[in-house]
């Protein structure tokens, strides 16, 4: 009794908020931001919002969402290019940060610890058995991968071949099917694969605890209000972790709202204590694999505004040092502030070009002031 | 005559097998990976995104734009084809699943 006393106070405490966003998001000052912050917020739009060329062009910044969070409170809020607020946008890559989110949940459950195999819950060679679900977290497995898109070659790229070609009717089994070519751990080498095959390994770490085959939604997306959260995959059941969650950008905020209040939920804690705080700091793989040669840290598959050597300055310098963002194909991002206790959700189709988060956070922040 | 020949183009890009460079050649070809993308996003377009058959033609163009889409929504279902021998079909799952590619 005395001892559960003890770690109860050691543990740290969840952020208290007025009120939790679960149903809806509060939005008393909405018009009144508009008003007091109309220049600032015209300078936002003309950035984000300023179409190049006709729509069949395919050019520039085509925003569909554009939503800012402060304080627990939606302040600002735009869509375009026909979307409205009940309308899904597809994750793409920040389907990866999801996935790690479902991966702390899982071990917060119990049902997973980051340290266990991913032969402990897939089918896979003897050789790949050391690979951890941190190995996996943090795009270190070692595994041979080719992260390409629609501008290359489409046979050169995994990530074509899991989801639309020889891939995609068993997607973990396509990625453990890749050559090892290098220790687990010693190589960062950015995959949609392994993603995908982490949200498998997370998934089936669940069902083997006992939850339910639907615990992605009752044990997170539920608890936090993103009941509406589409999760793609093969047609075996594997979710496809890297790229497939579709939500409205309200939800989205949502998911960044969970990270703002390092994991908790309502004093409820979901993520387990330090999670956000690990996720946010460049991994180990990271230091010991990509800091000589990648532009921007990453974390627990979240990009970070750190300092990294190969570029000796930070990717976003104008916006604050803690910011950092889940990160997707054309132009989706959930950015994370949390000295100014903001969440910024923009959903996008830009093909040709992308947002540049060094001006899209300073921008944003000027309306959150 | 013209699409014949387009198909037999893409094939040869497609089906080629040789990775110089030492990195690895996936075998499925272009054709086949055009109509697959136009099955599974028209299909997530539509019933998971509930965006409009206009916004959904033009968010899913994908080279070479060969894919050819019917979609059917009693039964939630995508079919798309590119001329006589690729095709593919994406159909809706449930709320949490969305679509799957067939």
């Amino acid at each position: 009794m005395h001892a559960l006393i003890v770690l109860s106070l050691l543990a740290a405490p969840c952020p208290t908020r007025p009120s939790w966003p679960t149903e809806s998001w509060p939005s008393e000052n909405l018009e009144q931001v508009k008003l007091d912050r109309a220049t600032e917020i015209q300078a936002l739009e003309d950035y984000a919002f300023t179409l190049t060329g006709t729509d069949g062009e395919r050019l520039g910044l085509r925003t569909e969402s554009l939503l800012i969070i402060k304080g627990g409170e939606l302040i600002y809020e735009r869509y375009a290019r026909g979307f409205g607020p009940t309308n899904r946008h597809l994750s793409w890559s920040v389907a990866k940060s999801v996935t790690t989110a479902l991966t702390g949940v899982a071990v917060q459950l119990g049902a997973l610890k980051t340290s266990d195999s991913v032969c402990d819950y897939v089918d896979a060679r003897t050789e790949l058995c050391p690979i951890t679900v941190q190995h996996l977290m943090e795009f270190g497995s070692g595994m041979h991968w080719q992260e390409g898109y629609e501008h290359g070659s489409y046979q050169r790229s995994s990530v074509i071949a899991m989801l639309l070609g020889e891939g995609h009717r068993d997607m973990p089994g396509f990625v453990l099917g890749h050559q090892k070519q290098a220790e687990p751990g010693t190589r960062f080498n950015y995959s949609t694969g392994e993603a995908g095959l982490l949200s498998e390994v997370v998934r089936q770490a669940g069902l083997k605890h006992g939850l339910t085959a639907d615990w992605f939604w009752s044990e997170l997306f539920d608890r936090v209000g993103m009941s509406g959260v589409v999760f793609s995959g093969d047609p075996k059941g594997a979710p496809g972790g890297g790229s497939y969650v579709f939500a409205t950008p309200r939800d989205f905020a949502r998911f960044g709202y969970l990270y703002l209040n390092d994991g908790c939920w309502n004093g409820q804690r979901l993520l387990p204590e330090d999670w956000v705080t690990r996720s946010t700091t460049q991994s180990a793989t990271f230091k010991a694999g990509a800091a000589e040669t990648d532009d921007t840290s990453n974390g627990w598959m979240w990009w970070l505004n750190d300092v990294v050597e190969k570029k000796g300055e930070r990717p976003w310098k104008d916006a604050p040092t803690d910011a950092y963002s889940a990160i997707g194909h054309w132009g989706q991002f959930v950015v994370v502030v949390p000295s100014r206790d903001v969440v910024i959700v923009r959903t996008g189709d830009d093909r040709n070009d992308g947002v540049d988060l060094n001006q899209l956070i300073p921008l944003a922040l000027e309306v959150a002031r | 005559m013209k699409r014949l020949a387009l198909a037999v183009l893409v094939c040869v890009a497609g089906c080629a097998n040789e990775a110089a460079d030492g990195t690895r050649t996936y075998a499925t070809n272009d054709a086949q990976l055009a109509v697959a993308n136009a099955a599974f996003m028209t299909c997530s377009c539509i019933f998971v995104m509930e965006m409009t058959e206009d916004y959904c033609s033009a968010w899913v163009k994908a080279s070479p734009a060969v894919a050819r889409v019917g979609i059917d929504r009693q039964n939630k279902s995508v079919e798309s084809s590119a001329f006589i021998t690729w095709s593919a079909k994406a159909h809706w799952v449930d709320a949490k699943r969305g679509c799957v590619l067939e």
